[in-house]
């Protein structure tokens, strides 16, 4: 029983961190209908930023998320001001293309810069450290992670339902001709929401320096899952995305523990595939 | 008669000039064979997760490529003494990125053999590459010279163009349970069980296959075998699996980024077996052990070559000095050193044969044992199938960052550590 507890423990702590990776993804995805490819990239250039700044300047990752989060935020606004803009009212495949080609700049240009090699946060405030309670561990990197993941998805789900700005983030989501008629500023609308995207993923990308290695693949798998959450969860719903990655990390750990590590990744896509099948717009789709 | 414009006749002289300027070009690449170049092809993964290591395997090749190429008598290995081969030919080479997967391996060969027209091929660090890309070359019947790719399964397809200089994860395998005998023998390890973590790979799963056929031989059992997807955000099942299993030794097969995780996760979940044995793997990587620090420490693998090997290869400082120009200061390691001595083994072969006929010089690289000051044991011979079985490692232990030799007895520098000292003592 410990044992099942300490897998399902790890597997939700993992999850909260795809939950938040997810939240992005989710917010533009509802709101615009524009699947981001480059969201994956997003996270890898918050891990080299969090690197950097803990490299360089010695500020830890903690303390990063901040920096990150705000590089990610403008990061977002740009991709939005500079190429999504252009594809709004296009078919969706040029939107995806489009973000499909920054992925790979991305990717590229950090490789170019920073090259291949790992990159290692080494004695930061939360590296290493674990709370033990019984015989149960908690890493807590993972889990100040999880908990950053819990405030941010919160947060971002408060502001799309508690105040005026979410209430036209939503109306330019349902229709958005009829929500310019009603005086929403909708490209000031879709430009904020890339960029809360850009946000989420890049304070999820900011705290990761603590456990992982940063190097120009990392956000590759991350993205893959995102999309498996997203699209688990229901397109554009924060809590769905949440739940569902809270969902994906724990089948992950424990179809890895109790079937097979190897078989992981084919359990957690199983479950994708099943979930769309039954109910094609996820668990809480709009 | 048809009258045509000014203009037009403008164009038709503009594109005749352009043709036969696009016919003195190709008639300019002709002189360039003229000019005694042979054109070799590299394959490694320059991107993707282990980026890092295929960036330093193609860098070694260019070293060996500027050892040969140019006078320098500084270096004590075969052929730096002279310039150029084959009374004055050089080497190009053409370089192409797997970017660590097979299929885009098997293309970059067939590009670098029918449109860049290379003479011969070497690569591919990932065995999983290597088999496609020198099947495509065994095809056209070229030679592909594979330096640092382990598994044993690419010298047992009988091909006669394909020579690897590795020892195999087979030998590997075998070593590592003769370490474990040893340490029964004479620590008194009691060592009995076996747990096996390798990426779900060509690489991984062979090594975990002949480590699995060596532990049983050897009297061991092997109560965990752990296959991972490469690339994976986290290692915690994995870890699990090997905790609740608890072997005594653990085997790895793992690279690049996912064995810094690895080592970190084992951390988190304060589990560690008594001893850790790495084949081709990041632990190798001397770039992943400084940035593991500490962390690294205790974990063994067999190693073909590290700087503390210095005092068993003297020639390989001068060679080096080369190499960590195009590295910006990080040394060879026990893979990229294989892929160099796989560049000037194969030039040895070309001048001994002295032709391009690639069927004579397969035939003299089979029919002769090569000096190679860059090798632990200073020779290169190839059997049938193309594996050098000349080839040594010694497993190393890292203690305090640096890689000390273990065994062979006769060739340590210092004694074991055993068992690994837990994280929190430290």
């Amino acid at each position: 029983m410990e044992t099942f507890v300490q897998v399902l423990l790890d597997g939700m702590l993992n999850g909260m961190v795809y939950a938040l990776v997810a939240a992005g993804l989710c917010i533009i995805w509802g709101v615009m209908d524009v699947i981001n490819f480059a969201h994956g990239e997003y996270l890898m250039v918050a891990m080299y930023v969090s690197y950097w700044l803990g490299f360089l300047l010695n500020v830890d990752p903690l303390l990063s998320v901040i920096a990150a989060g705000i590089f990610i935020f403008i990061l977002g606004a740009m991709t939005y001001q500079l190429i999504i803009r252009y594809t709004i009212g296009k078919p969706g495949l040029v939107a995806l293309l489009a973000t499909f080609g920054l992925a790979i700049f991305l990717k590229n240009a950090c490789m170019n810069r920073f090259s291949p090699n790992f990159l290692i946060l080494t004695d930061t405030w939360l590296s290493d450290k674990t709370l033990h309670m019984g015989n149960l561990i908690f890493p807590v990197p993972q889990l100040v992670a999880g908990l950053l993941s819990l405030v941010v998805v919160g947060m971002i789900y408060a502001l799309i339902n508690t105040t005026r700005f979410g209430w036209a983030i939503q109306a330019t989501a349902m229709d958005r001709d009829a929500a310019e008629l009603m005086g929403i500023n909708t490209d000031r609308i879709y430009l904020v929401v890339f960029g809360i995207g850009g946000a989420c993923v890049g304070i999820a990308g900011g705290i990761m320096p603590s456990y992982l290695a940063v190097h120009p693949e990392v956000g590759s798998m991350f993205g893959l899952i995102a999309f498996v959450c997203v699209a688990m969860g229901g397109f554009g719903s924060i809590p769905g995305a949440f739940i569902a990655g809270i969902l994906v990390g724990s089948v992950e750990a424990l179809a890895g523990f109790y079937i097979a590590p190897v078989f992981k990744y084919i359990a957690v896509f199983g479950l994708y595939l099943t979930v769309v099948f039954l109910r094609p717009k996820g668990i809480f789709g709009w | 008669m048809t009258h045509r414009s000014p203009r037009l006749n403008r164009w038709i002289v503009f594109v005749a000039v352009l043709l036969m300027l696009v016919g003195f070009g190709s008639g300019a690449g002709s002189v360039m064979a003229a000019e005694k170049i042979i054109k070799i092809g590299t394959i490694f993964p320059l991107t993707g997760p282990v980026a890092t290591a295929g960036q330093r395997c193609q860098a070694a090749v260019q070293t060996a490529v500027e050892i040969i190429n140019n006078k320098h008598p500084e270096i004590k290995v075969p052929l730096a003494k002279q310039e150029g081969i084959l009374n004055g030919y050089k080497i190009v080479l053409v370089h192409a990125d797997s970017q660590g997967k097979p299929d885009v391996g098997k293309s970059e060969a067939e590009r670098l053999l029918n449109q860049e027209g290379v003479w011969a091929l070497i690569g591919s660090y990932n065995s999983s590459v290597s088999k496609p890309a020198s099947f495509v070359a065994e095809r056209m019947k070229r030679i592909f010279m594979c330096g640092a790719s382990s598994s044993a399964a690419l010298t047992q397809r009988d091909m006669n163009y394909f020579f690897r200089l590795a020892p195999t994860d087979k030998t590997e395998s075998i070593e590592f349970v003769d370490v474990l005998k040893w340490m029964n023998k004479t620590k008194k390890a009691n060592v009995k069980t076996i747990g096996i973590i390798y990426e779900n790979s060509e690489f991984g799963k062979h090594a975990a296959e002949e480590a699995k056929m060596a532990a049983a031989a050897g009297g061991f059992k092997v109560v965990a075998d752990v296959p991972f997807s490469p690339g994976a955000t986290n290692l915690n099942s994995e870890v699990q699996t090997l905790k609740k299993s608890n072997p005594d030794a653990l085997f790895g097969a793992v690279l690049g980024a996912d064995y810094s995780l690895l080592v970190r996760t084992m951390k988190q979940m304060a589990w560690l077996p008594n001893i850790a044995i790495n084949y081709c793997s990041g632990y190798q990587d001397p770039v992943i052990t400084k940035q593991l620090a500490g962390d690294a420490d205790f974990f063994m693998g067999s190693t073909a070559y590290s700087p503390q090997f210095a005092s068993l290869m003297p020639a390989v400082a001068a060679v080096e000095k080369i190499f960590k120009s195009k590295t910006g200061g990080v040394p060879f390691d026990g893979d990229s050193i294989q892929e160099a001595v796989a560049m000037l083994v194969l030039a040895q072969a070309i001048e001994k044969a002295g032709s391009l006929d690639p069927d004579k010089v397969a035939k003299t690289l089979y029919a002769n044992t090569w000096d190679s000051p860059l090798s632990l044991g200073g020779k290169v011979a190839f059997v049938k199938g193309g594996q050098n079985i000349k080839a040594q490692s010694i497993v190393t232990q890292l203690q305090g960052g640096q890689y000390k030799r273990i065994y062979p007895e006769e060739m340590a520098d210092t004694k074991i550590i055993f068992p690994m000292k837990p994280w929190g003592k430290r």
